[in-house]
């Protein structure tokens, strides 16, 4: 489902993000990306879903070689996608569920259609209730837990959540993982970044990242 | 073909919820590029009031000539061949017009009937109307000019009066005025695509985050440019509807000073807006410029934030 050939990621001489990194991750894996800040972590994740286009090796999603993946394609391949990040990029403007909508509406679905299905995303997370409610009017987690929501609502192949637990307490944080595995657990294929190590407790795979370098769980 | 009218709504809803966010300065915008194109509209307005007469009086050059007074009828029909010679070799219609016919004329056309019938007597003159064949164009009015004096030096002429020459010139005034109103349109055209960019470019750099967010989830570059194109045709529109709507309105006042000058040339001639299919047309290109400059601000800007 996705697999790395000797990537490596070089933004200048001197910024070297990622060093001959290879792996293959299975569909319906849940795969932990451990490492310091600045490990890579980050620009791995963002080259599956084609935000950075590798310096040399080869990435493949689905088996479409990312670096050679046409921009107008682009958008096709982020919609088997769902994207989780660290600060959850909602818009601040529009309501949980119009936040939840839209991915749906992007790709062409009716606004009934949408929200049928952005509701029933919420209602996996716990957040039904909240669909009203300004982004601003929740907490952090529950904030998370509506990108989660966002992510999940397209019914996406892969989850891509780059340290979705890092600015939250450990009991939300444990709701958002709790959230991610239950997703894990119907056949989709997650990968999740972390540099908590009370995340990885029970972790089946673990790819442990330092200096841009694949130190284990990589085979 | 549905999914297609159905990103379309989406976009145009977009659009007018942005609109809806800042009603006011969406407005301001509005006024501004009215502004801009209220002057083309009513240049053109005038134009077209003015265009049919200058189209329905003949361009082609008349020359009447006026016999003295004095003359017999024999001695005013002796005159033509003089006339024909003074053409030097130009191809004209010659045309005798007794006096009792130029009478008869002047009282059907005039409606001056019982004033004239109170003169007892005839006071116009025989008269010939040359028809003149070649002289196209306002330049050939020197050659026109050239026989006029020919024909005022003929033994027994009383006047010469060269007709038609100020509908040449009229003629020549609107092709100026055409000239210059195109080229007011194409600069204050440039004007209304600059206001607009600028209003996308303000809109692109406050919706940064939301443009952001719709490509990580998987818009297409149509999906986030639409609102933007929607938005710039949207404020062309209302920003031609506001400029035909003040020209219209500014029609009455000057159809009331209008109607005071041309009654003083017993005229009725009044300014009328544009016909419908040119109100569409100008709309329509309102909305055009309002979209070209969207396009060129969205190709610029959301290029940069790639």
């Amino acid at each position: 489902m996705i697999e790395f050939h000797s990537v490596s990621k070089q933004y200048s001489p001197h910024a070297i993000a990622l060093r001959e990194v290879s792996f293959k991750v299975d569909k319906g894996e849940l795969v932990y990306l451990a490492g310091p800040s600045g490990a890579g972590k980050s620009t791995l994740l963002k080259m599956i879903a084609a935000m950075e286009r590798p310096s040399s090796g080869k990435v493949l999603v689905n088996g479409q070689d990312i670096g050679k993946l046409k921009a107008a394609s682009v958008p096709f391949l982020r919609r088997n996608l769902g994207l989780i990040f660290q600060q959850q990029r909602l818009l601040i403007d529009r309501s949980v569920l119009a936040n939840t909508m839209l991915p749906l509406l992007v790709s062409g679905a009716s606004s009934a259609h949408a929200e049928q299905r952005a509701r029933a995303a919420l209602d996996k997370v716990g957040l039904l209730e909240r669909a009203g409610a300004q982004p601003l009017e929740l907490s952090g987690g529950e904030q998370q837990r509506v990108a989660i929501a966002r992510a999940i609502v397209n019914r996406p192949q892969i989850i891509l959540a780059d340290e979705p637990t890092a600015n939250l307490d450990r009991a939300s944080a444990n709701k958002v993982l709790d959230a991610l595995r239950a997703f894990h657990s119907v056949g989709v294929t997650c990968m999740i970044s972390t540099h908590d190590e009370q995340v990885l407790d029970g972790a089946a795979r673990v790819i442990q990242l330092e200096h841009g370098q694949t130190v284990g769980g990589a085979a | 073909m549905k999914s297609w009218f159905r990103q379309h709504r989406f976009a145009l809803g977009a659009a007018l919820g942005h609109v809806g966010k800042a009603p006011g300065s969406f407005l301001f915008n509005v006024v501004v590029v009215a502004i801009a194109l209220a002057l083309p509209f009513a240049g053109l307005t005038l134009l077209e009031n003015v265009r049919p007469m200058s189209e329905q009086l003949s361009v082609d050059p008349e020359i009447s000539l006026f016999v003295n007074a004095s003359a017999t009828r024999e001695q005013a029909r002796a005159l033509a061949p003089a006339v024909r010679t003074a053409l030097k070799g130009h191809k004209a219609a010659i045309l005798f017009v007794p006096r009792e016919q130029a009478l008869d004329t002047l009282k059907s056309k005039s409606g001056l009937s019982d004033v004239l019938a109170t003169l007892g007597e005839n006071p116009l003159p025989d008269s010939y109307v040359l028809k003149l064949d070649g002289f196209k164009s306002a330049a050939d009015a020197a050659g026109i000019d050239a026989i006029a004096a020919r024909l005022r030096a003929l033994p027994g002429v009383d006047t010469v009066q060269v007709d038609s020459a100020w509908v040449k010139r009229l003629a020549a005034l609107l092709g100026v005025l055409r000239l210059v109103l195109l080229l007011l349109a194409l600069t204050l055209g440039m004007v209304v695509v600059a206001v607009v960019f600028n209003t996308i470019r303000l809109q692109v750099l406050t919706q940064r985050e939301e443009i952001a967010v719709s490509k990580l989830i998987g818009a297409t570059d149509g999906f986030i440019h639409r609102p933007f194109y929607y938005t710039g045709a949207l404020l062309g529109l209302c920003a031609g509807a506001v400029a035909l709507g003040a020209v219209t309105l500014a029609l009455n006042p000057l159809n009331s000073a209008i109607a005071q000058f041309a009654r003083l040339y017993a005229s009725e001639f009044q300014l009328a807006p544009l016909a419908p299919l040119g109100i569409g047309a100008l709309l329509a290109l309102s909305a055009g410029l309002g979209l070209a400059g969207a396009l060129l601000s969205v190709q610029r800007h959301l290029a940069r934030l790639d």
